[in-house]
């Protein structure tokens, strides 16, 4: 038998070694872009971070009730503004919270998450979050200094692009200085929940994680399965594989909202959709209620926005659940709740 | 020739650069109008022409659905253009051409020469798919090399690739100091080249593997494809036959040798003293290269070639074009072919499947600018004269409330050019539930996905009360999905997302009579 040459070898070895490689490569194709593990970053320290994660994360408890009254005694729990001219209800509302001051400080990133569910409807449709609501929360980040403003959703109807032009957002958002993001599979990033009763790892998009001021902007929609999508229903735009949250639907929203915290939750109902969402698509559903919420505390905004349905949080299975994880409160009597007309 | 003789260089030819040039601007053309076009803003780029170049496609279709469509003009150009040309389309222009030149590895390999003979296959391949079109079949258009090319990139090459990239970027993402400029590449990327997630293709390896046998068909002759199968070169070199500019050798020949070993299609003959036959010769200007005697020019003369052995004559012609009769024949009696297909979903506004089969030009071009991959490559879905015509696999993707593109890209107008708002009311097929495997039919868990992802204003699946309760938060009423057959459109994002693994637990069936 021949001997084998070394120009032989090489050449069945490089072969073989592409041949490998290139199996895992096709195995991995036919497979959507998943998750990977990205370098975490370490979040750079904040001075207002203390204050903007106590309003956050602990708002539901006692002592956080106590240190909202340690801020100026003027500071509201929560904010309802009513009114036509929205860039100035937005401004009349983050002052009743203590300002955008009290949410960042100059330099910070900032990540804004309106919802964005379908490419199907312009915003008169109320499927998707007011372009004007978005933009003037870009523009107020940017007035307090904030080094970038993001704003981005995953739409689970159509293309990110197509719903970032046809919602009308993305427009107002690059008048007003902000950038959309399209959420790039590279960024998902696998987290256990600890503590979690029924999600116990998901999928998440990283830098909402580590952003330092994510504000989360829904809009007030009808919703099948939720009743009422709104504040903590908005926070799924964040993760991937939606579709397998839905059943225990309630045990899993809250265990997401134990993961993905904003610090600031902005309630659209300028435009809301009484029926036939999340999608909307026929003007008849669609009532005009000219009414903005603004609260640090999820659970309470969203409490409040059950009122734009003629309801009570007792409507919305979720919130009670929220609320004994102690997310927030779902029980509003005895907060200090401001309602203002513009 | 043997390859001794190769002691020469070539010299470099001003016209064989300019070729290079050319090939190269028009494949970039055919890619990059093809990336773009998925992009819903740029739809309006010349995606359609890239189809409609095509004399054979074009031709085909006219014979098969007996319209002149205005857009033929531009193959009509290109057939026009072997009188005065040859086959320069197939030498200059034609993508599939490129890249076979890009991709040949036969240089220096040459064993025996193949059989002339071969050459014929292609006018057969000709014949047959013009008699089956004109007994409108277009199943055949399957190998026309412009419809080879998109669809094998549409379906194969750029989903791989990709792949391939998003391969790399979650390797390199990893590496601290290249996280930032690897996100930034990536959020360039998408989805201006390729989509944000990924594509994904059934039978992909099928359709890429055409191209792949091709390609490596080369290692047999270089443009082995061009030679002996191509029926778009076998249309064009009927008419380079009567060619205005031919490749003439002159008396300075001292019969080196030198342009027969280096001529692409193995057209030069010593034997004939090196003349050429204008229907093999693709016009590419090698030999003005390998000449070192000025002895091959391209000139301007009305001549009409010398016959060749392997030209196609009555019997040929007979033959395949009864061979076309027995199959269109065939493929009309075949039983499974008559069977009502469920499954059969066709993209939206096309209402009669014989018809879109005697249509459809096969060229994928929907298939590229579907953004949610709901259109797919048929392999024998709808019978055994479907390869490469699109159906809508829901499954896969589902067909976008806010998209149109397809009847607005689709170059010969199978798929109708619907406005989005004729396209949201245009029926593809409708929802049926499958109430065993229903998470809330089946199981009484609270699971409305499909109710909440119905697009429609008034929905289409509505929720029923049903007296029980949930079994996942007892005291909750239980409420069942329920499909109201006269709303729905069949745009299948309810089977798409339905949460039930494997096969969904609503689905999309047709609603052929």
């Amino acid at each position: 038998m021949k001997p084998i040459t070394r120009r032989e070898f090489v050449k069945i070895a490089g072969t073989s070694l592409t041949a490998v490689a290139a199996q895992q490569l096709l195995s991995a194709c036919g497979i959507k872009p998943t998750a990977t593990e990205l370098p975490t970053e370490t979040k750079q320290p904040q001075a207002t971070e203390s204050l903007t994660e106590a309003s956050a994360t602990e708002a539901a408890t006692e002592e956080s009730a106590q240190n909202s009254t340690s801020t100026p005694a003027q500071t509201a729990y929560l904010a309802a503004v009513r009114g036509e001219k929205i860039e100035e209800m937005v401004r009349q509302g983050l002052k009743a919270l203590g300002g955008m001051e009290r949410f960042m400080k100059p330099g910070a990133d900032v990540i804004i998450k309106p919802n964005i569910c379908v490419a199907y409807n312009t915003y008169e449709y109320a499927s998707t979050t007011n372009p004007w609501v978005v933009g003037a929360l870009v523009k107020l980040c940017i007035e307090s200094g904030a080094k970038r403003v993001r704003v981005m959703d995953f739409p689970f109807g159509g293309t990110p692009d197509q719903a970032y032009r046809n919602s009308g957002i993305q427009e107002q958002v690059e008048a007003a200085g902000g950038s959309m993001e399209i959420m790039s599979g590279l960024k998902y990033v696998k987290k256990a929940i600890d503590g979690a009763v029924s999600l116990k790892q998901v999928e998440v998009y990283q830098d909402v994680l580590t952003t330092d001021l994510l504000i989360n902007v829904p809009i007030a929609k009808n919703h099948s399965m939720a009743r009422l999508t709104l504040g903590l229903k908005n926070l799924m735009g964040t993760i991937l594989d939606r579709e397998a949250i839905h059943p225990s639907f309630e045990k899993n929203l809250s265990d997401l909202a134990t993961l993905v915290k904003p610090q600031l939750t902005v309630i659209d109902g300028i435009r809301t959709l009484m029926a036939n969402g999340p999608t909307g698509g026929s003007l008849d559903d669609v009532k005009l209620q000219n009414t903005l919420i603004f609260s640090p505390d999820i659970v309470a905004a969203d409490s409040y926005a059950t009122r734009l349905f003629g309801k009570t949080a007792d409507y919305l299975p979720y919130l009670g659940a929220a609320e004994k994880r102690g997310l927030g409160k779902a029980d509003l009597s005895g907060l200090k709740i401001e309602e203002i007309n513009v | 020739m043997s390859r001794t003789i190769r002691r020469f260089r070539r010299k470099p030819n001003g016209w064989v650069l300019a070729r290079k040039i050319t090939q190269a601007a028009a494949l970039l053309v055919f890619l990059g109008g093809l990336i773009l076009s998925r992009n819903s803003t740029s739809q309006e780029l010349l995606i359609k022409d890239l189809v409609r170049v095509s004399p054979l496609a074009m031709l085909a279709e006219l014979l098969s659905s007996k319209t002149f469509l205005a857009g033929s003009t531009l193959g009509l150009a290109v057939l026009l253009s072997s009188f005065f040309v040859g086959r320069a389309w197939c030498g200059w222009l034609c993508p599939l051409g490129t890249l076979l030149d890009v991709f040949h590895f036969s240089r220096g390999m040459k064993g025996k020469p193949l059989p002339e003979g071969l050459r014929k296959i292609k006018y057969g391949l000709l014949v047959l798919i013009l008699t089956a079109a004109l007994l409108g079949n277009l199943t055949f258009l399957f190998f026309d090399p412009v419809t080879i090319f998109i669809r094998s990139m549409t379906l194969a090459v750029l989903p791989a690739l990709d792949k391939v990239v998003y391969f790399l970027e979650t390797a390199l993402v990893k590496v601290p100091f290249l996280t930032d400029p690897v996100l930034a590449f990536d959020a360039w990327l998408r989805p201006q080249v390729f989509p944000v997630e990924s594509a994904v293709y059934q039978y992909a390896v099928l359709f890429g593997g055409l191209l792949l046998i091709l390609l490596l068909l080369n290692f047999v002759a270089e443009r082995f494809w061009c030679r002996y199968l191509c029926p778009l070169g076998a249309l064009l070199g009927l008419g380079a036959r009567l060619s205005l500019f031919q490749r003439r050798v002159n008396d300075h020949c001292t019969q080196c040798g030198l342009c027969a070993s280096d001529c692409p299609t193995g057209t030069i003959d010593a034997e004939k003293e090196f003349g050429s036959d204008p229907a093999e010769c693709t016009m590419c200007m090698r030999c003005l290269e390998s000449c070192h005697q000025k002895a091959v020019t391209f000139t301007g003369k009305w001549q009409i070639a010398p016959r060749q052995e392997y030209d196609p004559g009555r019997r040929l012609f007979l033959g395949t074009a009864g061979l076309a009769v027995v199959m269109t024949v065939l493929f009309g009696v075949d039983w499974k072919g008559r069977q009502p297909r469920p499954r059969l979903l066709r993209p939206p506004g096309v209402e009669k499947n014989n018809a879109f089969l005697s249509t459809c030009v096969r060229c994928g071009l929907c298939m590229q600018v579907c953004p949610t991959q709901a259109l797919q490559a048929d392999l024998a879905e709808s019978g055994l004269e479907g390869p490469g015509t699109p159906v809508l696999v829901p499954r896969i993707g589902y067909c976008s409330f806010s998209c149109n593109a397809c009847g607005q890209t689709c170059p010969v107008g199978a798929i109708p050019p619907l406005s989005l708002k004729e396209k949201r009311l245009s029926k593809i097929g409708r929802a049926v539930i499958d109430h065993d495997r229903c998470l809330a039919w089946g199981q009484h868990e609270n699971c409305l996905v499909c109710e909440e992802m119905c697009p429609l204003p008034q929905k289409a699946i509505t929720l029923e009360k049903s007296g029980f309760s949930r079994t996942d938060l007892p005291g909750e009423e239980l409420l069942l999905p329920v499909v109201n057959s006269d709303r729905c459109i069949g745009c299948g994002i309810c089977e798409n997302k339905c949460p039930v693994s494997g096969e969904a637990a609503i689905r999309v069936e047709s609603i052929w009579s």
